[in-house]
């Protein structure tokens, strides 16, 4: 059978080394379509150009301030953010990244990367980029060394309650710097607000399923796979939505594992974070039988946890019956939501382990009474959206204003008190419906709210 | 000639401080400080729906008088700030670099509820001619942290604008705050006055209402007369006689027959019965997690039960309310208590 080498992930093997080789993804700047090669290429060249210039001027504006006095003091002229920075925004897995590389690449850079999502806090970026894109080192201009190139990766990740610096401590970065920076992030975030105000934002669409077809083909035939069907390809590609690196894990996955079984099962078991995922998952932690099954199932699994718990609470009383192990179940899942939000308030991250081990085990395991579940059990989404969060209907709303107008009331106490007499009284006769409504002159709609 | 109003809870809604109900002592005190024409900060206390707002607002009416419709402004603390709300503190907070002062491409740290409701008004000058504004806060413990924020609100604008807080709970408001305040306690009514006020209407409506169904509507509005008008007009409908009867129907259905309903659906162990009916309730009167809580607790002390259960069950509510205060997801713990509630029922 094939021989597959596995040193390296197939993902950083495959990465393009040039932005010409490279399968392209279509990109749009402010609804309009552009070509993403040219650019960055473009981004690249004006902001050396723009460099040069600039430091130039400071050159002259520094050896003026330094004959002049205090007054006529002129301050140094910035690369403008709009040339100093891009943000590419799409999807994971789409070649964002591989982008970055493969221009830095063709330009002969280095590339300088810091995961958002790892060095999150304020003083950690000021540590890790600042020095780097203020000055450049004495070293730079002893020995000619590469240009760089700084990649923010993950910029949606940057910002939480614990590091509201961050953003400001970027764009000061991007002020300031003395090379380009490109930033990537997955969604359009309003808190990343005032940096898109400054810079340019491209938005990155997924590859056509026909170019990802092409490029697995060509990754397949490389490595000598042959034992993977057509329709399964198309079976990967498909569950993945255009995530090119999902779709290369899962074929390096396919060629590493049991090769002879049968491949349906095993790319079930290796998709990505999707509904099937869960499904599954949820359908086997109700099987577990000790805590280490529980947990294995879980840390297997890459399902986002912030949702996970809530499955598991829409979903309990599908595989658990009795009363007592319900109960037991509730107990063990509401600490587990408990520990959850402590963690979330206070950043004990300390506390997870506790936190997967009841929402998971604990819960699976409450189940002692009801036989394990035979047969296929529907899996249900989570639909009850929880939060204290008050929010009314848009004819609820006119319905309180028009009241207003007429009697002050807030839209709490309406709610609560108000609507329940007033569906009574007119409750009890057509004409008393039609007299209130006339009286607050009410449209259709909120007279339904009456009934 | 004015217009038939339909709904008598609004057609004998007070118009001025007179006219509201009972409460003498408050009246005079209040009445006194309009003659004045000067108070300081007050904080309203007093149970849930026995109208401290009306109070504060037909006070603050009288005390502005022609301005009032310039100076005064109502804010509800437990309502959340909407989208544009939010957007509009969010830009408001940020001084532009183009300012002159060390303040200029900061941010300010405001709580986005005081920099989008509060200090628009309180900034602003007083007009015409009025001693001063009159802001009210309403259910100001919902505030919780940003109460922090109007400790120097109070102070720096005290001058331009006082303020009335009014809440149910003054055990939730941080000492500054309440040592800032004048309190001004608001009980319920007196029976005295309730009748005085309920024979009035009567007589209004060529109502007939003995003197026991008065006690009886006493008792089960609560002494809030705005549910004790809804309760006369809604047996009202069925004849001019006020049946002691009818009253008590209806006082049932507006006892949120619901959640009645749903601790019997526990009682009874059906799990899956409760959650569902838990869920629509939440979701259709929009209850706030610990009203919730609290209404159940109301409930329960209404049921026919021993000490020892009803103990136990209060034991079960509070601890999963005490959960919730830290917990994320509402509805596990809902859940929680609920199924707890069921697998106690099996030993009842």
């Amino acid at each position: 059978m094939s021989k597959v080498k596995t040193e390296i992930p197939w993902v950083e093997k495959y990465r393009p080394k040039s932005i010409k080789e490279m399968a392209l993804p279509s990109a749009r700047m402010r609804g309009q379509r552009v070509k993403l090669d040219e650019e960055l290429t473009n981004f690249i060249e004006s902001f050396f150009e723009e460099r040069i210039k600039v430091n130039k001027k400071n050159k002259q504006i520094r050896e003026f301030n330094r004959t002049a006095s205090d007054k006529e003091r002129k301050d140094e002229l910035k690369i403008p953010p709009e040339k100093a920075a891009v943000l590419l925004e799409g999807p994971p897995g789409i070649g964002k990244t591989s982008i970055v590389y493969a221009l830095a690449n063709d330009f002969n850079m280095e590339v300088i990367e810091t995961n958002a999502s790892d060095t999150r806090t304020r003083a950690t970026i000021e540590k890790r980029l600042k020095e780097t894109t203020k000055t450049r080192g004495i070293m730079d201009f002893i020995a000619q060394s590469k240009e760089k190139l700084i990649l923010i990766d993950e910029i949606d990740g940057i910002y939480g309650v614990q590091d509201r610096g961050a953003i400001p401590t970027v764009i000061e970065l991007i002020e300031n710097t003395q090379f380009p920076i490109i930033m990537c992030s997955n969604e359009y975030k309003t808190n990343l607000q005032p940096l898109y105000n400054k810079i340019q934002r491209y938005e990155v669409h997924p590859l056509p399923e026909n170019e990802v077809f092409k490029i697995a083909k060509k990754i397949l035939k490389n490595e000598n796979i042959t034992n993977l069907k057509e329709e399964d390809l198309k079976l990967i590609i498909d569950k993945n939505n255009g995530d090119l690196r999902g779709i290369i894990n899962d074929i390096q996955g396919i060629a590493q594992g049991n090769i002879e079984g049968d491949h349906k099962e095993l790319i079930l078991s290796l998709h990505r974070d999707n509904l099937e995922e869960i499904f599954s998952l949820i359908r086997d932690l109700f099987q577990v039988s000790s805590l280490r099954e529980a947990r294995n199932l879980t840390n297997k699994s890459d399902v986002d946890y912030n949702f996970l718990y809530k499955w598991v609470n829409e979903n309990l009383l599908a595989f658990i019956k009795t009363n007592r192990e319900l109960a037991e179940a509730f107990e063990n899942l509401s600490m587990a939501d408990e520990i959850f939000g402590r963690i979330r308030t206070n950043q004990y991250w300390g506390l997870l382990p506790y936190f997967f081990d009841l929402f998971a085990g604990g819960v699976a395991l409450s189940r002692q009474e009801t036989p394990i579940a035979k047969g296929f059990r529907r899996v249900v989404f989570p639909r009850y959206t929880s939060g204290t969060y008050f929010s009314l209907t848009n004819v609820e709303k006119d319905f309180v204003e028009k009241l207003k107008r007429k009697y002050e009331i807030s839209q709490i106490d309406f709610i609560q008190e108000f609507l329940p007499f007033l569906k009574i009284l007119c409750g009890t006769s057509r004409k008393q419906l039609k007299i209130v409504s006339d009286w607050l002159e009410l449209d259709a709609k909120e007279k339904k709210i009456l009934k | 000639m004015e217009e038939e109003i339909p709904i008598w809870r609004i057609k004998y809604h007070p118009k001025n401080l007179d006219q509201i109900c009972g409460r003498k002592k408050v009246k005079e005190t209040l009445k006194h400080i309009i003659q004045q024409q000067n108070f300081p900060h007050m904080l309203f206390v007093g149970a849930k729906g026995i109208g401290k707002t009306l109070i504060a607002q037909l006070f603050s009416k009288e005390f502005l008088k022609k301005t009032y419709n310039a100076n005064f402004k109502l804010v509800y603390a437990n309502i959340p700030l909407s989208q544009e709300e939010r957007k509009k503190a969010r830009s408001e907070a940020y001084v532009s670099t183009s300012k002159i002062g060390s303040i200029a491409g900061r941010r300010i740290t405001t709580p986005a509820f005081i920099q989008a409701r509060v200090k628009p008004f309180v900034q602003l000058k007083v007009l015409v001619g009025a001693p001063f504004k009159i802001l009210i806060v309403k259910n100001f413990e919902a505030l919780g942290q940003n109460q922090q924020g109007f400790r120097r609100l109070m102070e720096i604008y005290g001058r331009n604008c006082r303020m009335i807080l009014i809440t149910t709970k003054i055990s939730s408001i941080i000492n500054p705050i309440v040592s800032r305040c004048q309190i001004v306690l608001i009980s319920s009514v007196k029976y005295n006055d309730f009748k005085e006020l309920i024979t009035k209407i009567a007589k209004q409506e060529s109502l007939e209402i003995s003197d026991e169904a008065i006690e009886v509507l006493y008792k089960i509005s609560e002494a809030k007369i705005s549910r004790a008008i809804d309760l006369l007009q809604l047996s009202s409908i069925s004849g001019k006689a006020i049946d002691m009867e009818e009253l008590y129907e209806y006082s049932q259905k507006f006892r949120n027959e619901l959640i009645r309903s749903l601790l019997m659906v526990a009682f009874k162990g059906d799990f899956p019965k409760v959650r569902e009916l838990a869920r629509k309730i939440l979701s259709n009167y929009k209850y706030d997690i610990h009203e919730f809580y609290l209404l159940l607790l109301n409930e329960i002390n209404k049921f026919p039960l021993s000490k020892f259960t009803k103990i136990k069950l209060m034991n079960l509510i509070a601890d999963s309310d005490l959960k919730s205060l830290d917990g994320r997801d509402n509805d596990i713990q809902i859940s929680a208590l609920l199924s707890k509630i069921c697998l106690f029922s099996e030993y009842m």
